[in-house]
């Protein structure tokens, strides 16, 4: 507990610090849950409603929730006891002090665990507690719930030290790191939140057999709940016993493995990368011809943010994931039942018109939490350098801005001209979805500044951390809520073109005028937030500690 | 060079800088002294520009901090307490990024980013990641940033702490080599030894007011004035700044 104390005090100092942010975030929160409560009640309800296929279905359904997890809590037990164990600084302290190794291994062990868990929790509770609700489970189902969960969770920590521990052993610490932060970057547990994820579900359930093997951990925990559901029968004793023994077994070895190895470990992973000699690196020369045609500032500051930006592995994750993204999102587009010529078809695809310049909005502001927010935090405590130079601070937001919006703006039309081919959309709509998405992005990466100056996360240097802070869900609900009114005022006239272009029928005066003013209010809206979050943005950036 | 007019800065009923006003002439060394806490780095990051005064003014050359801070900048060097740097950059990028913000050219930034690494025992580490740099490293380092544009005056916060005995042993001997070339120091430290050696004149802040201000004969003066006199040596041998720096704060909190 004395070990763990720094962290809870930090914990409850950062909620002193900011109680209504705490609350703003808990409120998010628990709407979350509860909707994924409701979700789940509802598919699962449905699924009863199915027939024989039904039981079938839900089981599968449970099982397919813990393997997923346990694949997600292993990577992220993984990277996450990487920092707790061998990255931290405070580890020198503990070191230094008269702690057992074993101690030590306790409370690096619970951090990690709660680390790499809570969001799992969080997003896992409502599914399991829905399970309960629509079966109508007894008690016992929850308690079983809780007493599956501790040990369920404890296997992939355990895993988790002990790969670490092998890994350090083998290569330096910040060099596995890296190596890790590309190759998971797309399955830390914040992806579970996003709408991609769920994409391949569907193959999923009707591929992934209904009992899975039984030597594996995600089995038993399924196999001790199932028959409490009712469904069928079972000997969950048994599997919750294999499941506890397994556990237990797991923690005692890597305790015994991290007490023998830890300093040894611990030495190699203050390792950190030094070149073997070699002149000035390829990607300086190359920056510097692309920034040529720049004015001073400007060029330097597009050298230095790409610089920092490419040589950051945890960046690269994050590019894997932008690619994933519209991947996804292309070829859903691709999919869909457009070319049978039936009412249904040509229905979607009109739908799909009028949706797809939000759509696209909404997939470059998931870009944009990831590469536009974190563009100020990732100053860090490097900040003085640009607040004792000579460059006024609006150079420095121009400067930004123009690194985020040049590559935002021009992913989206691609996305936007790619999917509207896809869709048959007549050029002149495509021509004026483009016409609006040159001040929407605008308006999106100025939010992006402002946010990301107004909550400054100076203190990590991981842009994937800094991506899900509080400034970064304001900053999506900012947007998602300019998104929206954006396309509510477009989506009539967008919808009126359409028709035209399908079955040409003149347009009336009234209609006209109709059309120019929800264009005009939509222009307005995106220049008041582009101008209101400059102004913002600049006063946070003057405020910004150093 | 350098004035201080009625500087001031509160936090709520906390006072951490209590109307300073004095001056710094051209071409001197100027020591800042005071305990943990004073005010001394709360100073210089409004001398700087990285923290709005509650009342008054730092003027640099002429150039008022608040009103005209690009022009106050470009002619000042600032060393922080702590040298943090763009880790993923190698030190002579970083040179090169800092010698373009204050105005020079590619070729030229490069040219002195070099000269000023092999002055400050890094022409090795040229092409290495800052990230992999110790703390004594990042702190030659941003020094060297610090001296690229050639400043006029330059202001240094804690410039000793993590050098190691080399490195401070140059350090004194290139602010010396400063000062006779005419460039303006404004220096806050904790070693005495080194503003007993360096400094033309010294300020002694405490609880965020100015205690003292002279010159190390006229400190001692006063020091001998307020207490029985030197007792750090034999009589008539002149006190060391310690013991002055210690006399003073005593007599101050009496």
């Amino acid at each position: 507990m004395t070990l763990l104390a720094p962290r809870l005090l930090a914990a409850r100092n950062a909620y002193r610090g900011h109680p209504r942010r705490m609350w703003v975030l808990g409120v998010l929160a628990g709407l979350f849950w509860v909707g994924s409560l409701v979700l789940f009640v509802k598919v699962l309800g449905y699924f009863q409603t199915i027939g024989e296929f039904g039981p079938l279905l839900t089981q599968r359904l449970l099982l397919l929730i813990f393997v997923s997890f346990f694949a997600v809590l292993l990577i992220s037990n993984t990277v996450t006891a990487l920092t707790t164990f061998y990255l931290a600084d405070d580890v020198n302290v503990l070191l230094a002090a008269p702690v057992s190794r074993r101690r030590l291994h306790r409370a690096r062990f619970v951090e990690t665990l709660v680390a790499s868990s809570w969001m799992v929790l969080l997003f896992g509770l409502p599914a399991f507690l829905a399970y309960g609700v629509v079966y109508e489970a007894g008690p016992v189902f929850y308690g079983a719930t809780v007493l599956v969960l501790l040990p369920y969770l404890v296997v992939p920590t355990a895993l988790g030290v002990l790969v670490t521990t092998g890994l350090v052993m083998v290569f330096p610490a910040r060099r596995t790191r890296d190596a890790m932060l590309v190759g998971v970057g797309l399955l830390v547990p914040e992806q579970l939140a996003h709408p991609s994820g769920l994409a391949g579900l569907a193959g999923f359930l009707a591929g992934f057999e209904a009992t899975g093997s039984p030597y594996l951990p995600t089995t038993w925990a399924a196999e001790v709940l199932v028959p409490l559901l009712g469904g069928r029968d079972g000997d969950p004793l048994f599997h919750f016993a294999m499941l506890v023994s397994t556990a237990a077994m797991l923690y005692v070895v890597s305790a015994t493995v991290v007490e023998r190895v830890f300093l040894t470990a611990w030495s190699r992973a203050q390792t950190g990368r030094v070149r073997d000699g070699g002149g000035e690196r390829p990607l300086s020369r190359w920056l510097e011809r692309l920034a040529r045609p720049l004015p001073r500032i400007p060029a330097l500051l597009f050298q230095k943010d790409l610089t920092v930006f490419l040589r950051d592995a945890s960046q690269w994750s994050q590019l894997l994931l932008l690619f994933a993204l519209v991947g996804i999102y292309v070829y859903n587009f691709s999919v869909l039942p457009l070319e049978d010529g039936s009412p249904l078809g040509r229905a979607m695809r009109d739908i799909a018109t009028v949706l797809n310049l939000g759509l696209a909005a909404f997939v470059s502001t998931a870009i944009a939490v990831r590469f536009v927010y974190p563009m100020v935090s990732l100053e860090g405590r490097a900040w003085w350098i640009l607040r004792t130079a000579p460059v006024a601070l609006r150079r420095v937001w121009w400067s930004k801005f123009w690194i985020g919006y040049v590559p935002l703006v021009g992913f989206a039309a691609l996305l936007i001209a790619g999917t509207n081919g896809y869709l048959a959309v007549p050029p002149v709509l495509t021509a004026v979805f483009l016409a609006t998405l040159v001040p929407l992005m605008a308006a999106l990466v100025s939010l992006g500044l402002g946010f990301g100056a107004a909550y400054p996360r100076l203190d990590t240097q991981n842009a994937a951390q800094i991506a899900t802070g509080f400034g970064a869900i304001l900053y999506m609900v900012t947007s998602l809520t300019l998104i929206t009114l954006v396309m509510a005022l477009e989506a009539w006239p967008t919808w009126r073109l359409l028709r035209y272009y399908r079955a040409p029928e003149a347009f009336g005066t009234g209609e006209m005028a109709g059309f120019a003013a929800a264009y005009a209010a939509a222009f307005v809206a995106m220049v008041a937030a582009f101008v209101v979050a400059r102004r913002v943005g600049l006063r946070a950036l003057e405020r910004l500690p150093i | 060079m350098i004035r201080f007019a009625g500087l001031r800065k509160t936090y709520g009923p906390l006072v951490a800088v209590d109307d300073l006003d004095f001056e710094v002439e051209p071409g001197r060394v100027f020591g800042f002294l005071g305990r943990n806490g004073a005010g001394k780095t709360t100073t210089i990051r409004m001398m700087m520009g990285l923290l709005e005064p509650t009342a008054g003014t730092v003027t640099l050359d002429g150039h008022d901090i608040a009103r005209e801070p690009e022009a106050a900048k470009a002619i000042t060097g600032y060393l922080p307490d702590r040298p943090n740097l763009y880790d993923k950059l190698t030190s002579l990028e970083y040179l090169r990024f800092v010698g373009g913000l204050y105005g020079l050219g590619t070729h030229d930034a490069k040219a002195r980013g070099l000269s000023l690494l092999e002055e400050f025992r890094l022409a090795d580490r040229a092409h290495e990641l800052i990230e992999t740099f110790s703390h004594g490293m990042k702190q030659r380092l941003a020094l060297a940033g610090a001296l690229i544009h050639q400043p006029r005056v330059l202001v240094l916060d804690e410039p000793i702490v993590g050098l190691d005995p080399q490195g401070a042993v140059e350090l004194r001997r290139l602010l010396g080599r400063l000062a006779e070339a005419g460039v303006t120091i404004f220096m806050s430290t904790h070693s005495l030894p080194v503003a007993e050696e360096l400094c033309h004149r010294i300020a002694i802040i405490d609880r965020g007011a100015l205690v003292a201000l002279g010159t190390l004969a006229e400190l001692r003066a006063r020091a001998a004035g307020s207490t029985a006199g030197p007792r750090d040596g034999e009589p008539g041998v002149a006190a060391s700044l310690e013991r002055v720096f210690l006399d003073i704060l005593e007599a101050d909190a009496a």
